[in-house]
């Protein structure tokens, strides 16, 4: 293949973090005019190496060439100005502003010091023409439909006269006319021989805009496909790998008995529907599905953190809960998503953060060091590392930071169900398996545990059973004893339980 | 304490000496300067150092520092507080018309600051139940409680009259000691218990660390920052009350500008206007600071124009300064 028929060609590209690799030696080649499909499962490395071609993060090794040309952008920037054009799933628009502000932010026509408003409103109206926009480009981007919102980000990518226009999961926030509407953009601007790189979970709108698409899974580039000869189901498997052994699945017997969480049904309209779930005491119910499936949803819902209706018994007694501090009442224990902004307090002491939870009784004076008689015994047993119980707990590292907030609830005492949000994220290989071992204890001692994960062998390794949730429905479950994990994975991006 | 808090840190790893170091600077930093302005004090002029000139600075600086301590609580949990010059001027007038009418002086006193913390906690309540900025409820407050003390009396001043025990509160001295110095150091010491000492300050520092977090592991949130507010509300009244005892009439136009006093104070006392950091012994010192720049200057016959400049300057000093050593901390 020669470079002029390439519009971009990524090559041997590896990118490394502490403690794992995200990308290894990834190919990446597109046409001009065509609609490349990236396709893979959560953590495979799509958004590593889009961020890479963007320039928000520069590769440790590996080439790019964009139309024959090299291209090693050092900022999004500099992306943005060689034709790289990337639109985000969390859109980057600012919401105060007009949609002729977004469009020409920081590139408006200017006479002067002034700038010139007629003529960028008549360049905002031309970008929202060729989208097939018609709402004003004087309307507050905040106040636009999501939709619209999405077209507004689109049009921006072609403000800025962009050759690789990559799509970051638009789907996710569209319904289904508006995203036919962005369908009909996509192939005006491919007409144009602008090329397309479309990141989707959902094979059906891959295959319905697709020209080629290549499956990434585990930091490698593991085929290039032609969609007009490819099904579906060939595309999942690929996605999936072909591993039908068990992997590391736990060999405990499953625990019985009287399930102790027993959710009738979870609901949030549009968001949420899941309905006869239960937990026995002892038991880790593992909660599988792809972003935005509606995990975090369902344990906001049951932690009380979200206005939802939810009709749940706890050891057989109706469990009312209201707010978070009703949920801790009751027994709850959630170890949220994001543990700097939602588990911890980063500016407190590592015994600090641990001890809060757990001094909302009497005696009620020296915190300092009832908090520290209280929380040695946890924190030793989880073996977190710091300097001392009075270090920053900003300090330590993303394992040990996890730790203390599962420490938090260990040190209050009475967890009877410990909700857990993507534990692991970001945590290397070591971390995370001391922390299921800490979470396996737990439940050992008779705590019933719902663990949210995007990372299904970890899952299946951990789990007595996964429940699959697929657009706010529990759509499946599986014994990870007998379930292969490709089946388990097929039933997490389909939706359609085997 | 010193030598065990060097011992601790000696024991710990790079970051985190580096950061207790860089506080130990930070808050003995403020110390130093305080001592060694004293000591220029005293050398440029001789009367500072005359146990007259010391009571009276202390008797100056005592209302603002109570409205400080309780401004310290507030900016803990990363809220502010502008109502307080209207609410203490409102606690003044409130015992003066009590008095003025015969009501009892113990009474009267717990009307007047009871009557402050109900405004705070309103505010507050309204900040933390509506998720509106503290800012603006108590802007809002600022106007309307001055407002209101100006119907009381339809802006005049009110005679308090009572007994001299009462004027004694304000405005007597035990030796050199002005009571109110003696109250506003009781104040410190007792906030200073409560947020080291109590649950409740563990809470004012968690929900100020990060309301989100605090939130999530079941913390009363919202109650904790009615009830700082509450705090706020009812020193100020109280430094309402003391100054009218002082002078034994409630002036309605009293106290105007001195939430700036107190917030200049707290920030200048190193506590972290973004919550969770700080102390009330930091306000303590500057609230002295702030008052000994104030009678040094006056001391020296220089005009209230020259000493609203300097102690702007000195204000920006310290913040750049702290923000250097702290910066400096973060990175070794």
């Amino acid at each position: 293949m020669t470079a002029t028929t390439e519009r971009l060609r990524m090559t041997g590209i590896v990118k490394r973090f502490p403690g794992t690799v995200a990308l290894d030696g990834v190919e990446l080649s597109v046409r001009p005019g065509e609609v490349h499909c990236l396709l893979g499962e959560n953590g495979a490395g799509k958004s590593t190496l889009m961020k890479i071609l963007a320039g928000s993060y520069r590769p440790d090794e590996g080439t790019i060439l964009l139309d024959g040309q090299p291209y090693a952008p050092a900022t999004p920037h500099a992306g943005l100005a060689a034709g790289i054009a990337v639109i985000y799933q969390e859109l980057d628009l600012l919401p105060d502003l007009t949609v002729a502000q977004n469009l020409l932010l920081g590139r408006a026509p200017r006479l002067g010091p002034f700038v010139r408003r007629g003529q960028r409103a008549k360049l905002a109206r031309a970008a929202l023409d060729r989208v097939g926009a018609t709402f004003p480009v004087t309307a507050r981007v905040g106040d636009l439909p999501i939709a619209a919102q999405q077209l507004t980000a689109i049009a921006k990518a072609l403000t800025a006269d962009a050759r690789v226009i990559v799509m970051d999961e638009p789907s996710a926030t569209l319904g289904e006319s508006e995203l036919l509407a962005v369908f009909e953009v996509i192939r005006s601007l491919t007409a144009e021989g602008r090329s397309v790189i479309f990141i989707s979970h959902r094979m059906d709108e891959v295959m319905e805009i697709g020209d080629r698409a290549t499956v990434l899974r585990d930091g490698r580039a593991v085929g290039v496909h032609d969609l007009a000869s490819t099904g579906p189901d060939e595309l999942v498997a690929a996605m999936i790998g072909e591993a039908g052994e068990l992997v590391g699945a736990t060999d405990r017997p499953a625990p019985k008995g009287e399930p102790l969480l027993r959710v009738e049904r979870a609901h949030v309209p549009g968001l949420l529907d899941v309905r006869d779930l239960d937990v026995r005491p002892g038991e880790v119910v593992g909660l599988a599905g792809l972003g935005g499936a509606g995990r975090t949803t369902l344990l906001r819902a049951l932690f009380g953190d979200l206005k939802a209706q939810v009709d749940a018994r706890l050891d057989g007694r109706p469990l009312k809960v209201t707010s978070p501090a009703a949920a801790v009442r009751a027994g709850l224990a959630l170890v949220p998503e994001s543990r700097k902004e939602q588990g911890l307090m980063l500016g407190l002491s590592v015994s600090r953060n641990a001890a809060v939870g757990a001094l909302g009784r009497p005696p009620w004076l020296l915190p300092g060091r009832t908090g520290r008689r209280l929380t040695a015994p946890a924190l030793a047993d989880l073996g977190v590392k710091a300097s001392g119980p009075g270090q920053l707990v900003g300090q330590l590292s993303g394992g040990n930071q996890q730790k203390v907030v599962l420490a938090k609830w260990i040190t209050r005492g009475g967890i009877r169900v410990l909700l857990l949000d993507e534990p692991t994220r970001g945590l290397d290989v070591g971390a995370k398996a001391d922390l299921y071992r800490q979470v396996r204890h737990l439940a050992d001692q008779g705590v019933a545990v719902l663990l949210a994960s995007s990372e299904l062998n970890e899952l299946t390794a951990n789990a007595d059973r996964i429940e699959v949730l697929y657009e706010g429905r529990n759509v499946a479950h599986f014994d990870p004893r007998v379930s292969p994990e490709n089946v388990i994975a097929h039933t997490v991006i389909t939706g359609a339980a085997p | 304490m010193t030598a065990s808090t060097v011992a601790d840190t000696a024991a710990q790893e790079g970051r985190p000496r580096a950061r207790r170091g860089a506080d130990l600077i930070v808050k003995s930093n403020l110390l130093l300067v305080f001592l060694g302005l004293c000591v220029v004090a005293s050398l440029l002029a001789p009367q500072f150092l005359t146990g007259r000139n010391i009571a009276n600075l202390l008797q100056q600086s005592s209302l603002t520092g109570i409205v400080a301590i309780g401004m310290t609580m507030v900016v803990l949990t990363a809220g502010i507080d502008l109502s307080v010059g209207s609410v203490a001027a409102f606690g003044g007038m409130t015992i003066a018309l009590l008095m003025g009418s015969g009501v009892p002086v113990l009474p009267a006193i717990l009307v007047s600051v009871a009557a402050g913390a109900v405004f705070g906690a309103f505010m507050g309540g309204l900040s933390a139940y509506l998720t509106l900025p503290s800012f603006m409820t108590t802007l809002a407050g600022l106007t309307a409680v001055r407002g209101l003390t100006y119907l009381l009396t339809d802006g005049k001043p009110a005679e308090a009259g009572g007994s001299e025990g009462f004027q004694l509160l304000g405005g007597g001295f035990i030796g050199y000691v002005p009571i109110v110095g003696i109250i506003f150091v009781a104040i410190t010491v007792l906030a200073a218990v409560v947020l080291r000492g109590t649950t409740f300050g563990e809470y004012v520092y968690a929900v100020g660390s990060n309301k989100e977090a605090a939130r999530l592991s079941g913390l009363p949130v919202r109650g904790v920052i009615t009830t700082v507010f509450a705090v706020s509300g009812a020193l100020a009244a109280l430094a309402g009350v003391l100054l009218t005892s002082r002078l034994t009439v409630g002036q309605p136009t009293a106290f105007n500008g001195l939430e700036l006093d107190a917030i200049a104070a707290v920030v200048l006392g190193g506590t972290n206007l973004f919550g969770g950091r700080g102390g009330v012994f930091g306000t303590f010192v500057a609230v002295l600071l702030l008052s000994v720049l104030r009678n040094l200057c006056n001391l020296l016959g220089l005009g209230s124009f020259f000493q609203m400049v300097v102690t702007g300057l000195i204000l920006l000093v310290a913040l750049v300064l702290n923000l250097l050593i702290e910066r400096r901390g973060a990175r070794a």
